[in-house]
């Protein structure tokens, strides 16, 4: 084996075409091809691509390292296990001060080489095997463990499984066992680079077998849907807002909905399940849901203010989608055993969502309201006049958020045996539920006057954000180990904050009161 | 008079201020609940908030001012009607959410592989006390409460002083309730057994009293024994038969090769040795049985004298402890140790680099697991702490803890009386088997894909073969069986849970909830009314 390997590296230096001259020079055979061939890990078939840039993402926290691209490096790494060394020293990041403290990092210094991480194994296991109450500190030390245990599989060549067909089975081994001597030898003598022509013939019959559904997912992940939807939302916007063109901006919502119809269908098609069981993909669905339902009211209404609602909220979620990936992950995973049924996924989950879109839209609106009238000023029929919008979309968002919970309740008595459980998340939609409900009421019976109906509607939103967000990265942590360090509870404690604060700063001290004259003047 | 007092009461409740009020206190009470459940558990959350008076009070509140409002507006109008759909939706789940309360039943039933079972564990906490003599069975139903609650009930001579709930066992050493005879073994010790990889402190104890620790301990591969202290002085001796003779009831112990007693050697190869004592002829075959067979050749369980025979405990790690000694055998020097242990000094032990410490010994009081009452800690989904319920009993003045982990066993006035602490049970009408369970996983993972549980129902008709998994409950008689959750034993087998559930409230709160939908949206379309649109502002 030891010569094999000799000659193996010796082969390989000797034939490398494509070496870069940058930082890492030897990349083997290690090319940004290989990430369309498939891999099954975390109990489902995806593309290299998909894998590799998670794996390394979730080790150092980029994409890439140096010159490399996330798939070069995941291949550079679990070709070590082959004893082909390369020089990529992957570093993690520690930001918790203990975290720093226990590994003795100097002063200062918030990385540590993942190699050096790999040595501390057996302490941090013993730290974190130590602490019987998981507070942020063992949070922390689980990551790096998490992490140097991931490197260590990696480096060993035992993460990186190819499919190995024999007739009609499919054994998926790693790559240390499935690039054997003597099928190198036989490749050399077809090919010039061997090593791709091994896991190419092998890719074949498994794609011929079992089909190229990871290269839908691989095409998918590259064509980079939410960033092109981002853009085309806020070229909408601009074009409603800036340029004052209205055909226009109804142009790019329409292609922002095309291209946001696409990202969920094709979503649909890798997973075979509604699109709608992780933050990331109820973000997705609300914005789009939202932008959809305020198109076809304004439509219905003909007022271009649901398009502006629309559009402003679905670049909220959007811009959640491309930035925020600490707190939204794009991964698709298998779903836990209870949430595998089709249906029940696709109307209980689809009519909540769709009511946090439309209770969105009454979120936009009162905000924009208050903040106009703070700084530029709105008349009485003004405020009269949005305030009965933001009642039409509050009235959709409640009916839906009602049918939802009920809905909801139905699933849990056909799943678990019960309408309801007091469970934290039911127990939240119902107070959020119960609030909208109260103002409803109140605005029905003119006992909410409008200036106090705005105010009230923006503060609302904060129920449906803590139903929605805050059940899981508040309520489910515990109160007393979520620091403010995680992005999820940061978020939200900061847009608690600032919804709050904006509030208070528009409804108190003057207010910009205009005649109608004056506006229509 | 009277008439405008009620119209006034009427009109109180079905306004919309009471309405308010009541939807503010509930949304409160739900946050708190909320919190409560993140903190302390779901457990702790239903006895303190979701299943309390104040907060059912509260919800029959909103039910008076529900059927109140929609009385102030009648007669009918046809502007309401959607308004009067919304609200007899409401009552209609009311009355089945109080249907499911008085009537229902909400329980879970766990099936070990291949034995029948009927029992489902419902939620109400209750002390059994089991008179075996008699053959009686008395039950008590303890509060539901999230806090410790002193009850003051008294049975017989049995009072029942103080119930916790959530509870945490803290470590104690308690006096001895009787007298015992000076030879009467009692001592127990703590100690910590360590190497750089693991720490375990542990306990032992040979005094009767003590429920909560036993005179033996397995970890892992290795098995330790808790032997009386006056033991010690043979097991370091390394006489040739490696068999010690213990005389219980003198507290002494001896070799054969010391009263000069001859060991033979039986037809099967087994060796045995003659023991005259006190003129009776025990014979001890001590490679078969530690107990001496008598002049009849009957096995004399329980005899005054028995025998050890440490050649058994070469092969596999034993230690032997003795209070403030140890015993054991090592493997490289085929030789027996005995060491004297000194309180806080670790010692060598010949296994995997552990050392072993005497962190405490006593020679008469009994270490106890004294319940504490605390407020549970609950970690994804997972109680962490807390987890112990615990019952205070009073016997002729005497006080016993009573856990849903330990039962209490007593001599009441020279009869035998077992105290259970656990959860109120129901004896399903017919009666289930699992017969295979299944766990599907994602491929490549350990991760659970589904769970499903095979089950035989053994009705009036004959047996039945049902599959039950996520999303498809069995049903029958009345009876729902939902796959709720599994555990594995040592061996691998599978146990399920289901979870059992009887709900007569069911078609009311389906026909509500319909009713309240279509009524929501019935009002809106009745009362839609197309406004002219205003000069306004443009916001964008």
């Amino acid at each position: 084996m030891k010569t094999f390997t000799m000659a193996l590296s010796l082969f390989l230096i000797s034939s490398i075409s494509f070496a870069q001259t940058s930082e890492v020079k030897n990349t083997y055979f290690c090319q940004d091809e290989l990430g369309a061939i498939p891999i099954r890990q975390g109990g489902r078939v995806k593309p290299l691509y998909v894998h590799a840039n998670e794996l390394i993402k979730f080790l150092t926290g980029k994409n890439r390292y140096q010159n490399l691209s996330g798939v070069q490096t995941y291949c550079l790494l679990s070709l070590q296990g082959l004893d082909l060394a390369n020089n990529i020293e992957l570093t993690a990041r520690v930001d918790h001060i203990d975290a720093q403290k226990f590994l003795e990092l100097p002063t200062g210094q918030k990385t540590i080489a993942i190699k050096d991480l790999v040595e501390e194994l057996p302490s941090l296991q013993r730290e974190v095997r130590k602490q019987k109450i998981k507070d942020s500190k063992t949070k922390a030390l689980q990551t790096l463990l998490n992490q140097a245990a991931l490197y260590r599989e990696i480096t060993s060549g035992q993460n990186w499984v190819l499919p190995a067909m024999t007739n009609d089975r499919v054994d998926w081994i790693p790559v240390t066992a499935f690039l054997r001597e003597d099928k190198i030898v036989a490749a050399k003598e077809l090919s010039k680079t061997p090593f791709l022509k091994v896991i190419n013939d092998e890719v074949q019959k498994y794609e011929e077998l079992k089909g190229t559904n990871h290269l839908l997912e691989y095409r998918f992940v590259r064509a980079k849907l939410p960033v092109v939807s981002m853009i085309l939302t806020l070229l909408a916007l601009a074009a409603l807002t800036l340029f004052k063109r209205f055909t226009w901006c109804l142009s790019f919502s329409a292609l922002t909905l095309f291209t946001q119809l696409a990202l969920i269908i094709i979503r649909i098609l890798i997973s075979g399940r509604a699109p709608i069981t992780n933050m990331y993909e109820t973000v997705m669905f609300s914005g789009f849901g939202a932008l959809l339902l305020s198109l076809i009211v304004g439509h219905l209404k003909k007022e271009k203010v649901y398009v502006y609602m629309g559009l402003m909220y679905n670049a909220c979620t959007l811009m959640m989608m491309n930035f925020a990936t600490g707190m939204l992950s794009e991964s698709i995973s298998p779903l836990v055993p209870v949430l595998r049924d089709n249906f029940w996924l696709s109307t209980h989950v689809t009519t909540i969502i769709m009511s946090y879109g439309a209770l969105a839209l009454s979120w936009i609106l009162a905000n924009t309201v208050l903040f106009k009238k703070k700084f530029s000023g709105l008349s009485i029929a003004d405020e009269n006049y949005y305030s009965d919008h933001i009642y039409t979309t509050l009235k959709c968002g409640t009916i839906m958020l009602g049918a939802g919970i009920i809905l909801g309740g139905v699933w849990a008595d056909y799943s678990w045996g019960r309408f309801w459980g007091w469970d934290p998340k039911e127990t939240w939609s119902l107070i959020a539920f119960i609030i909208y409900m109260a103002i409803l009421h109140g605005r029905y019976t003119s006992w909410i006057p409008t200036k106090r109906f705005i105010a009230l509607v923006a503060g609302a939103f904060m129920s449906i954000m803590m139903a929605w967000f805050g059940v899981n990265y508040i309520l489910a942590s515990g109160l007393h180990s979520y620091g403010f360090s995680e992005g999820g509870a940061l978020f939200l404690g900061s847009f608690f904050l600032v919804q709050t604060s904006f509030i208070i700063l528009t409804t108190t001290g003057k207010q910009k009161l205009l005649k109608t004259s004056e506006i229509v003047g | 008079m009277k008439k405008i007092s009620i119209n006034k009461i009427e009109k109180t409740i079905g306004g919309l201020k009471f309405a308010v009020i009541l939807l503010s206190l509930f949304a409160t009470f739900m946050i708190v609940g909320t919190f409560f459940e993140s903190y302390f558990g779901t457990d702790f959350a239903n006895r303190t908030v979701y299943k309390t008076w104040p907060f059912m009070i509260l919800q029959f509140g909103m039910f008076l001012s529900i059927i109140f409002a929609a009385f102030l507006r009648l007669p009918p109008k046809k502007r309401l009607y959607g308004f009067y759909t919304i609200h007899s939706g409401l009552i209609t789940i009311g009355c089945g959410s109080f249907m499911t309360y008085y009537a229902g039943v909400d329980g879970s039933l766990v099936l070990p592989p291949n034995s029948p079972s009927r029992e489902v564990i419902l939620n109400e906490d209750i002390l059994k006390i089991r008179f075996p003599d008699e053959g009686r069975v008395v039950s008590f139903k303890l509060p539901y409460t999230g806090f410790a609650t002193d009850i003051g009930e008294t049975y017989q001579d049995i009072e029942l002083r103080r119930y916790f709930p959530f509870a945490d066992k803290i470590f104690n050493w308690l006096p001895s309730k009787r007298s015992y005879q000076g030879s009467e073994p009692l001592h127990s010790s703590r100690y910590t057994i360590a190497n750089q990889m693991v720490s375990q402190d542990f306990t032992l104890s040979l005094h009767p009293e003590t429920i909560d620790f036993q005179s033996n301990l397995t970890l892992g591969p290795l098995t330790i024994h808790y032997l009386p202290s006056s033991l010690a002085k043979c097991f370091g001796e390394n006489n040739p038969s490696k068999l010690i003779l213990w005389d219980r009831t003198k507290a002494l112990c001896y070799t054969p090769e010391e009263k000069n007693i001859l060991i033979k050697k039986a037809e099967s190869g087994n060796r045995f040795l003659v023991v005259d004592n006190n003129g009776e002829r025990l014979s001890f075959f001590p490679d078969v049985s530690p107990w001496p067979l008598g002049n009849d050749m009957k096995v004399m369980r329980g005899a005054q004298l028995r025998i050890f025979s440490k050649k058994l405990f070469e092969e596999k790690p034993n230690l032997f402890l003795f209070g403030e000694t140890t015993a054991f055998y090592n493997k490289d020097e085929e030789k027996w140790f005995s060491k004297p242990l000194k309180q806080g000094s670790p010692l060598e032990v010949p296994w995997m680099g552990f050392e072993l410490v005497l962190d405490e010994h006593k020679y008469d009081l009994v270490p106890t697991l004294l319940p504490t009452k605390i407020l549970p800690i609950q970690k994804n989904n997972e109680m962490i702490k807390g987890g112990t319920r615990a019952l205070e009993l009073v016997v002729q003045n005497q006080s016993y803890w009573v856990t849903n982990e330990t039962p209490v066993q007593l001599l009441i006035n020279g009869k035998k009386v077992v105290f259970y602490l656990q959860k109120e049970s129901l004896t399903l009408p017919f009666e289930f088997v699992l017969t295979q369970f299944e766990m599907k996983k994602d491929p490549g993972t350990n991760r659970a894909a589904s769970y499903e549980s095979f089950v035989r129902l053994f009705t009036e008709k004959g047996p039945e073969d049902h599959h039950v998994f996520m999303n498809n409950p069995l049903k029958h008689q009345g009876f729902t069986f939902y796959q709720a959750s599994y555990s594995q034993d040592r061996q691998g087998n599978y146990s399920s849970t289901l979870s059992v559930n009887v709900d007569p409230g069911r078609p009311f709160k389906y026909a509500g909830s319909l009713m309240l939908v279509f009524g929501s949206m019935w009002h809106y379309w009745l009362n839609y009314r197309k406004k002219k649109k205003p000069k306004i502002t443009p916001l964008v």
